[in-house]
């Protein structure tokens, strides 16, 4: 670089470029080049985003402090790549990847001292480019800062609601007491009519009965239909009474039920649906309360004027009726939203009320026999004239009066038209919003797919759905409580946290014991070794890799043994595994797709099985598996929704386990191949790469090295079971399922690898201080594996967010999944200190 | 830094010229259509033998010599648009570009403004209007912050008077007497109102009907407050002239007046200056004039002064709403008159009595004071209504426009102004570092 320098130092002006543009080629310049080369020019391109600009550096001067200010003053390759994105010194050219339509009017700033927004720009993004440029927003003109910020807050609003509604979906949670399960059912059966029929009929049964309830009310009135009671007062017709009973019945159970099921019920209290409500059901009780109480004062008068009070208080029910109507909602909303401009239409009102009334007061006083007697008297008279009603009960008589009235009609009709449309215009925008929020949510779920599907991959989205997430964030903080945690990402992280403690404290017991039965089948040390120790670390796995064993050495020695402690194991892990049975079985009723998903937890109940009398006939499946991989799958979701004990599973299920560790290189090849070619093998086996913690991608990755096979299924077959002592593998697992069920939905493929790989390089560590204890050679073999692994595992899920059929999966299955998942870490405790006392 | 060969473009009578990047040739006798513009200019200075340099540079913000180009640090899109007056004689503004922005380019390009064609020139209006009135209001706050840099200390206590009546947003005070002063314009009104119901007036000794004393009383220190008041704004008011003649204030004064009328003639007529029933008389006269008071309300209300705003400014709308009704009403009481002329009881006693008859059906208020009894007054009242609803309804659409483009204008217009004074702040600040810092330049080159 230095002899360059000294040479192009000494060169010409032209040359100078071409070293500059050799440079940006191979070397990055030196101060002098850029210097040099800034100092030939008066002026410098600008390519945003492909649109070329030319500016005078004396008009970038302006602004010193923004990005282009800064620009001028970057006199080395680093400085310089931090301002712009790309520069090239022979054309004096600096290239910078933003949105070039924003750009024209940011120049126009440097060159006016003007800063304009274009009208078509989204407010924005164009905040987000006047921060790119270091602009503050401040210096926008009054003409455009007021559509700037109207805008910006519109969005930020929206944004904010939709959050809300995602927090609002996503929110309710049932996992903190008992028969969740039963309680969300009877909320969806509840509050969402558009859930079930069930939901549907109540929904239009309780409409019934909300009309059925003020058509009694009404009729109680008649003086017909009353009954008089022992003081000679008018009761309710016992008959209607009766109705009425039965109603507030409906209507109490209906509250209770709503009150009991909900998932937060301080949030329950305050909603203002359920306020209406309570208010419709309390009148009735006070009045029993009242009238029992006082059934001797009841003559008198106070007592029944308030019972009386309670008694009008009834008619709240018809309220009600907002539940089932959003028209009623978005006329409250509105009413709510635009009380300025209600009160300015009460206030214009009110004026004209109290000028006309005093002027026809003035004007018709001395008539005789006049009606208006005063100011207030007449104030009934210009209300009724001013709202265009007109009974007829007073009227102006004299000619001044008669002129003051038809001025009061027409200030009437002009006054009261003037504020609505503004109310209107409220109201329309509400609506609007709903309609647009309903769309939006559609548009959110069909980009989800498309996201999946990879058809999207921008930039743009990405921190748009990083802002929203940001959002989410600050809602879910604030509003806390037991859903928060797995909605953020803090809780995995603190999961695996823990988890890597709690594989921590159980390798290390489990070395101390598992010395002597690993002893009996060594055949070749160095993987033996692995072996043991793998064992050891996974003692669920552990029939797992002795099927493995057997195969490649073809020795039972020792299985006896080992089979005694596994199951042992296995009858103290049996509730773990009826645990994640459940989560299972809830999917199972699922597509076809999500078969696989169960398939591949499968996977993890597997090992636990007693495997010696599978093993033979493993191999004869393991042949059918290659051929038809993805029938065998689905043959065995299919079996195993069918059959649900273990007894019925075990033959199918072990050679399908068997295949998964024991395959012969074929079998690796064919999963290569399947991974390579993704047509081939469209969904099952990528799926379950992903969902079962990549257990065929060891496959996939060991083809060419045999020695070391065993370790790798080993630990992959670990990750394949997400049981309690290996939980960086099930906080895998979990972080995928916060990928797919996680409220913004938008996390990118990108991101998602990341965090992939973060928990993915936590497991890793593990397996290498596993080997660690054994032998060197090995930890290194070892280590190299996983990271190949990691790196292949990045790969399969990257193709993974390809597959255009994984975006067919459907919310609810997700749920299931973290719900299943929820629950695991509970079980995990019991389990593990069962484990230990076993051991 | 570089020698500039002479160029020589007669020749070929074609420049180019790079505008902000863009690079665009132009024939010359193109250019000469407008000799009066940058272009022309610039085409003559290279073209004349006797050009110098400096004409160029003070023309175009860089001259390229090998290119033999002529830079302009110019808004191209603006450049382009400005560019058709030299093909078609006329301008027309982008969508999206700022129209007062786009004016300060013909500007510069020596453009009149005249050439713009007439569809632009609107929003060019339109625009220049909503900025009249941001630095209207620019001014108001100006003035506002103006109030340190009062050199006399009457003046700095008359502005902080000022500032206590009229601005309530100012300070606690002031917000406490705006708070009072809004009250005692409501309860002055309700003693207005209640003084005469018939029930709480006591006889005085003649058997005449008067004001009950609490009331008078009430309505007496309500009275002291407006004056004192008004007087105090007159008094601390920057601008006398202006200040009488704003609506608000006589308003105000109109709401004042009256009370010492009254007290005058009351004292003339005890002194029997004057006769006492044409004091009485004079006095009850008066007495309606109470009712401006009401108005008073405008004051503190943003969305009574939009409303007298909207119909000042919808003054031809409100004609025609007057004159559709005018018409309506003549066509339709001289129908309902002769048609009802068969009727031996009718209530249509002559074409003006049935006046208020159609007013009142036109409207749809409908008192059944007076009612039509023959099919035929009956269709005609029918028609009545309806064309009446018509007529009320189309001219009120412009008016109720103009109030909610107002309403909503006045809602921004606050927050516009204040951030236009903001920015008047920040470049202020950003030509004082500038000066400093050239400055600095300066003393740093001289040694």
């Amino acid at each position: 670089m230095l002899p360059q320098l000294k040479v192009t130092m000494e060169k010409s002006l032209a040359e100078l470029h071409e070293a500059g543009s050799r440079s940006t080629s191979s070397l990055p310049p030196g101060p002098v080049d850029i210097i040099r080369g800034k100092s030939c020019y008066r002026r410098v391109r600008l390519n945003v985003g492909g649109l070329p600009h030319e500016v005078l550096w004396r008009t970038l001067d302006r602004l010193p402090r923004t990005r282009l200010g800064k620009l001028r003053d970057c006199n080395s390759h680093d400085s310089l790549m931090e301002v712009c994105d790309d520069y090239n010194m022979e054309e004096n050219e600096y290239f910078f990847d933003r949105h070039p339509g924003a750009f024209t009017s940011i120049l126009n700033f440097y060159r006016t001292g003007k800063l304009h927004m274009m009208e078509e720009m989204c407010a924005l993004s164009f905040s987000q480019e006047l921060d790119y440029w270091g602009i503050d927003e401040i210096y926008l003109e009054s003409c455009c800062q007021a559509r700037y910020h109207q805008k910006k807050e519109q969005m930020n609003e929206e944004l904010k609601r939709e959050a809300d509604n995602l927090k609002d979906r996503d929110g309710e949670e049932f996992d903190n007491t008992c028969c969740a399960e039963k309680r969300q059912k009877l909320w969806d059966l509840l509050e969402k009519p558009s859930s079930s029929v069930a939901a549907k009929i109540l929904a239009i049964i309780s409409i019934l009965f909300i009309v059925l309830s003020t058509i009694a009310l009404s009729l109680n009135t008649l003086p017909e239909l009353q009954d008089t009671d022992e003081f000679g007062q008018p009761t309710d017709n016992p008959k209607l009474a009766h109705v009425e009973a039965v109603c507030i019945a409906w209507f109490t159970m209906e509250y209770l039920l709503r009150f009991l099921s909900s998932p937060n019920k301080w949030k329950f209290f305050k909603g203002p649906l359920n306020v209406i409500d309570l208010l419709a059901i309390l009148p009735y009780y006070v009045t029993i309360f009242l009238t029992e109480s006082n059934k001797s004062v009841l003559q008198f008068q106070n007592v029944r004027r308030v019972v009386q009070i309670f008694r009008i208080m009834r008619i709240l029910r018809i309220l009600k009726l907002a539940r089932h109507s959003t028209g009623l909602q978005s006329l409250g909303f509105t009413l709510r939203r635009s009380y300025n401009e209600l009160g300015l239409l009460i206030l214009f009102l009110a004026m004209g009320i109290m000028i006309f009334s005093s002027l026809v007061f003035f004007a018709e006083k001395d008539e005789e026999d006049t009606k208006f007697k005063s100011i207030p008297a007449s104030f009934w008279w210009a209300t009724i004239t001013m709202t265009t009603v007109g009974y007829g009960d007073i009227y102006p008589k004299t000619l001044l009066g008669k002129i003051v009235g038809g001025l009061c009609c027409i200030a009437g009709v002009l006054v009261i038209a003037l504020p609505i449309p503004i109310i209107v215009n409220n109201f329309s925008e509400f609506y609007k919003e709903q309609k647009r929020q309903e769309k939006a949510l559609k548009r959110r779920e069909a980009l989800d797919r498309a996201k999946r599907n990879g058809s999207i991959v921008s930039m743009n989205l990405k921190e748009a759905f990083a802002r929203s997430a940001e959002l989410m964030d600050v809602v879910v903080e604030k509003s806390g409580g037991p859903n928060a945690n797995h909605l953020s990402p803090s809780h995995w992280k603190w999961n695996s946290k823990r988890a890597a403690s709690e594989t921590s404290s159980n390798r290390s017991f489990n070395m101390q014991e598992l010395g002597s039965p690993s002893k009996v089948r060594v055949t070749s040390p160095q993987r033996l070794n692995v072996q043991k120790l793998e064992e050891m670390y996974n003692q669920m796995a552990k029939t797992q890799s002795q099927p493995n064993l057997n195969a490649k050495d073809k020795s039972s020695r020792g299985g006896k043994q080992r089979d005694v402690i596994e199951l042992g194991a296995i009858q103290d892990h049996s509730p773990s595994v009826f645990g994640a049975r459940e989560g299972v079985g809830d999917m199972k009723s699922l597509s076809s797709i999500d078969s696989y998903i169960s398939c591949a937890t499968d996977f993890q109940e597997n090992p636990r099985l007693p495997l010696s009398p599978a093993l033979e006939s493993g191999h004869q499946e393991s042949n059918c598996f290659l051929y038809g991989p993805a029938t065998n799958l689905s043959q065995q979701a299919n079996a195993k929704s069918g059959q649900q004990t273990t007894g019925d599973r075990d033959p199918i299920l072990t050679p399908m386990s068997a295949t998964k560790s024991l395959c012969s290189e074929s079998a690796r090849r064919f999963f290569f191949s399947r991974n390579s070619s993704k047509t081939i093998y469209p969904k099952g086996g990528s799926r379950s790469d992903a969902e079962s913690g990549l257990s065929p991608l060891s496959d996939s990755s060991v083809v060419s090295d045999h020695s070391l096979l065993s370790t790798e299924i080993s630990v992959y077959t670990t990750a394949s079971s997400g049981t309690p002592p290996k939980s960086p593998e099930s906080t895998a697992l979990t972080v995928f399922t916060f990928h797919d069920s996680s409220i913004s939905k938008y996390i990118d493929a990108d991101t998602d690898d990341d965090e992939h790989h973060r928990d993915l390089s936590d497991s890793s560590p593990s397996g290498h201080l596993l080997a660690s204890a054994s032998s060197k050679c090995s930890i290194t073999k070892n280590y190299q594996r996983g990271t190949n692994h990691l790196e292949a595992a990045q790969k399969v899920l990257g193709q993974n967010c390809l597959f255009p059929l994984e975006g067919v999966r459907s919310k609810t299955h997700e749920n299931h999944i973290v719900h299943e998942i929820a629950r695991r870490p509970k079980v995990e405790r019991g389990f593990q200190k069962t484990v230990d006392k076993s051991l | 830094m570089w020698t500039v060969p002479r160029p020589n473009y007669s020749t070929e009578g074609e420049i180019m010229v790079n505008i902000g990047g863009v690079r665009v040739a132009l024939l010359g006798d193109v250019l000469q259509r407008y000799p009066e513009s940058r272009l022309a200019e610039l085409l003559r200075c290279s073209s004349s033998s006797s050009q110098s340099l400096e004409l160029i540079s003070s023309l175009c913000d860089d001259f390229d010599a090998s290119r033999k180009e002529f830079y302009f640090d110019r808004d191209p899109d603006a450049f382009k648009c400005i560019m058709d007056v030299y093909y078609f004689d006329e301008i027309h503004i982008k969508r999206g570009l700022c129209p007062i922005c786009f004016l300060r380019e013909m500007e510069f390009w020596r453009i009149e403004s005249c050439v713009l064609d007439e569809c632009c020139r609107s929003d060019l209006s339109e625009k220049e209007d909503e900025l009249k009135d941001i630095s209207d209001k620019v001014k108001v706050i100006l003035e506002d912050l103006e109030v340190e840099r009062c050199s006399t200390r009457i003046q700095r206590c008359q502005r902080s008077v000022w500032r206590l009546m009229e601005k309530p947003g100012s300070s606690v005070p002031a917000r406490v007497i705006a708070i009072a002063s809004f009250l005692s314009i409501l309860l002055s009104a309700l003693v207005m109102c209640v003084g005469t119901i018939p029930e709480l007036q006591v006889k005085d000794a003649d058997g005449e009907l008067m004001e009950h004393p609490t009331l008078e009383a009430i309505e007496t220190t309500c009275m002291m407050w407006f004056t004192v008041e008004f007087l105090l704004r007159f008094a601390s008011s920057p601008h006398k002239l202006h200040f009488i003649l704003s609506v608000m204030n006589v308003i105000d004064f109109m709401a004042i007046a009256p009370f010492y009328v009254v007290l005058s003639l009351t004292y003339l007529s005890s002194t029997s200056m004057m006769e006492l029933t044409n004091v009485q008389q004079a006095v009850q006269a008066l007495r309606i004039t109470r009712i401006a008071r009401i108005f008073k309300l405008a004051r503190h209300s943003s969305g009574l002064q939009t409303l007298t705003y909207a119909l000042q400014r919808s003054l031809k709308e409100l004609g025609l709403l007057l004159m559709y009704m005018g018409v309506g009403i003549f066509v339709f009481s001289a129908l309902g008159y002769t048609m009802e002329q068969s009727h031996p009881e009718t209530m249509f006693r002559s074409i003006p009595h049935s006046f208020w008859w159609a007013i009142i059906t036109m409207t749809t208020v409908g008192y059944g004071d007076i009612y039509p009894k023959t099919t035929l007054g009956k269709c005609n009242a029918a028609l009545s209504f309806l064309c009446g609803v018509i007529a009320i309804a189309l001219p009120i659409h412009p008016i109720i426009n103009n109030f909610v483009i107002f309403y909503n204008k006045q809602k921004v217009l606050e927050s516009a102004a204040k951030h236009e004074v903001e920015l008047m702040q920040l470049q202020d600040n950003r030509d004082g570092r500038k000066e400093s810092r050239e400055r600095m330049e300066s003393m740093e080159s001289s040694p």
